[in-house]
């Protein structure tokens, strides 16, 4: 196995000037490749803020974010908008895809940032939506499509760019629970056939049960950090619930 | 993939979109049509001055000018012969002119006399359609005098009559004689018409002491593009005379060209900078409607310049819809108007006329403006363009994902 996330004494203060909120207090985190990881704490606790600087999104006050052997925190603004395109999935909370674009060009655009070309493109997005069980939807616009299918175009369009890991800010709060256990059987599956690193922010108790590791966030410090020993244990969701 | 994203994205309000091109349309066409109502009006003053005024070119004794002294005479013969031979004039008519007094019984008034030959005067200033009553001079007729129309009414003057010219031979000495009116003329230009008046020349040249002689040569030439070309080679010519065309004559017929030009240029800029706070503030509203989507796109990994080319897209976009209708209304109503004309007498006949304009103005679609029009609206779109995009770009992508 090797390193995808190495942070160091990372610490994230906002209004530093005004009423400072120490948001990520001095994490220490480190994530192999092929992990499946929930990020778990009460609301306010810091989940967001520290996937946004895992994912380059934003940048810490202190301390070091190496993403495959790269420093992150020590990229220019230009550079690391490229790193994010090249090496971090995204899916956020909602409203993911461009309601403008059909869910295959919400996928394509990914690829088409990169440089890739047509041929490359089209064979992607064919094995992407057929993992994510949506081949019909090729062409549908995200308006006609149900909140759970969304999330689904949103982890294929993650997944598009071929990244290092995949970052989700609470995938599936706003799914109902057949769509939230979709969604997570089809992380679980593409983390265990395809070996694709999954670090996922969440409250939801159905969803912890399925991470293999779960770090849980106090007041924007790491309370617990603990692998689960089931990791071998068949992923569907029947044989995992007792 | 950037353009087809803008253009969907410009049809995501629709109503709005529609708004500002429907906007970039109508202040396109309102910005045109006032170029084309500029350009008709001095293409006619132009037209009337060169026609009836002026006529394109005309010779004098180089000092003529300067005190209108009746010695000033030009050699008519030797020009006429010349004349005759250059295939770019028309016509020409040999007027002898000089300033004087018009007095009746109830008053007087100053006056500038043109000793003219009828037949020839008719074919350079269109005289014979400018008579209101009466008809052109007589030359069998020696005291007959023509008149404007405003003098008239100023002098109580009618058909038949009678009043007293007074004016200086060339041994300095005043002279005078009675003349009946022969004929009333009428022209746009009421200035001149209180000025001028027109008696037979060789009745002129007579009370002046003068032999068959000239002081102006009045040439009408069949191009207006010949006029330089015609001047340099009579000039060349006459080196004693000095040979002017219109614009000279007529300096304020020239300046006023020369200014609509840019007046018409500052109607389109102002009409752009309206246009232009529409566009700011629309794109603006769309960007900031779209911020999670914009920081979105960045968290994904789309740059600053392709997020700025987006925006900048979708500006010019909304800008350009509306420009192709724009100039395709404003073709067809100048189209319209310049076979119909419009007739703006109900609101200012006294000004126009006061300086020489017609009171029916037909427009003309305004092609030589054409280019610096298209370079003021692309410059419009690209400068409304910026602001949005640069928001754009400053957006900050972990805020923009927090809204
Ligand atoms: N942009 C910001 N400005 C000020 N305070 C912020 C900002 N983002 C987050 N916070 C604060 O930081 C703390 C952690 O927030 P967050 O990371 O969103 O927690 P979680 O995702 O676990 O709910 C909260 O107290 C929140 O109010
Ligand atoms: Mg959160």
């Amino acid at each position: 196995m090797n390193t995808v996330i190495d942070a160091h004494q990372v610490s994230k203060t906002f209004n530093p000037t005004t009423i400072p909120i120490l948001a990520v207090n001095n994490v220490h985190l480190h994530l192999e490749r092929g992990e499946f990881t929930a990020l778990v704490g009460p609301s306010g606790s810091g989940k967001t803020t520290l996937l946004n600087l895992l994912g380059g999104l934003d940048k810490p006050d202190k301390g070091s974010i190496f993403i495959n052997g790269v420093d992150i925190t020590k990229l220019s603004p230009n550079a690391l908008i490229d790193f994010r395109l090249n090496n971090i999935g995204f899916v956020f909370q909602s409203f993911n895809l461009i309601p403008v674009l059909t869910a295959r060009e919400n996928v394509e655009l990914i690829m088409q940032l990169q440089h890739k070309d047509r041929r490359e493109i089209n064979e992607r997005v064919e094995t992407l939506f057929r993992e994510i069980g949506l081949e019909d939807k090729l062409d549908t616009r995200p308006a006609q499509l149900s909140g759970g299918q969304q999330q689904r175009v949103a982890v294929a369009r993650a997944l598009a760019s071929k990244p290092q890991f995949v970052l989700a800010d609470e995938p599936t709060a706003n799914l109902d629970s057949k769509s939230a256990t979709n969604l997570l059987d089809i992380m679980a599956k593409l983390n265990q056939e395809e070996n694709i690193t999954f670090i996922f922010s969440t409250h939801d108790v159905r969803v912890i049960e399925r991470a293999r590791r779960v770090i849980t966030l106090v007041d924007g410090q790491i309370h617990s950090d603990t692998a689960k020993v089931s990791t071998e244990v068949p992923h569907t969701a029947q044989k995992r619930t007792p | 993939m950037n353009l087809k994203l803008a253009w969907r994205n410009v049809w995501r309000n629709k109503t709005r979109s529609l708004i500002i091109m429907a906007s970039v349309a109508i202040g396109l066409l309102a910005g045109i049509f006032v170029l084309g109502l500029y350009q008709g009006m001095m293409r006619s003053r132009v037209r009337t001055v060169i026609d009836t005024e002026v006529a394109h070119l005309q010779i004098h004794h180089k000092e003529f000018k300067e005190d209108y002294d009746p010695s000033y005479t030009l050699d008519q013969e030797l020009i006429s012969k010349n004349l005759k031979k250059i295939s770019e004039i028309k016509s020409f008519a040999n007027r002898s002119v000089t300033q004087g007094m018009l007095a009746t019984t109830t008053g007087t008034s100053g006056v500038r006399i043109y000793g003219i030959q009828p037949k020839e005067e008719i074919e350079v200033s269109q005289l014979a359609f400018k008579i209101k009553e009466g008809e052109v001079l007589n030359p069998s007729k020696k005291n007959g005098i023509l008149i404007g129309k405003k003098l008239a009414d100023k002098m109580k003057l009618k058909l038949g009559s009678k009043l007293v010219l007074t004016f200086t031979d060339r041994e300095s000495s005043v002279t005078s004689g009675a003349f009946r009116v022969n004929g009333i003329y009428q022209t746009i230009n009421t200035p001149l018409d209180e000025v001028i008046v027109y008696i037979n020349r060789s009745t002129l040249n007579e009370y002046l002491g003068l032999e068959d002689t000239s002081h102006e040569i009045a040439i009408l030439l069949h191009r207006d593009e010949d006029l330089e070309l015609v001047k340099n080679s009579l000039q060349a010519q006459f080196p004693r005379y000095s040979v002017m065309t219109w614009k000279e004559n007529s300096p304020e017929t020239d300046l006023m060209v020369g200014t609509i030009n840019q007046y018409s240029t500052i109607i389109i800029i102002i009409i752009m900078i309206a246009l232009a706070f529409g566009i700011i503030n629309t794109m603006l509203m769309s960007v900031i409607e779209r911020t999670r989507e914009i920081g979105m796109l960045s968290a994904l990994g789309m740059n600053r310049k392709k997020v700025f080319a987006l925006i900048l897209t979708e500006t010019v976009i909304l800008t350009f819809v509306g420009v192709p209708v724009g100039f395709i209304l404003s073709w067809f109503s100048i189209l319209y108007f310049s076979k119909a004309g419009i007739d703006i007498s109900p609101f200012s006949e006294e000004a126009m006329s006061s300086f020489g304009f017609t009171s029916i103005i037909y427009p003309e679609f305004p092609v030589d403006t054409m280019g610096s029009v298209l370079i003021i609206v692309i410059s419009t779109a690209l400068i409304s363009a910026f602001f949005p995009s640069l928001k754009a770009i400053r957006l900050q992508p972990a805020d923009a994902l927090r809204q």
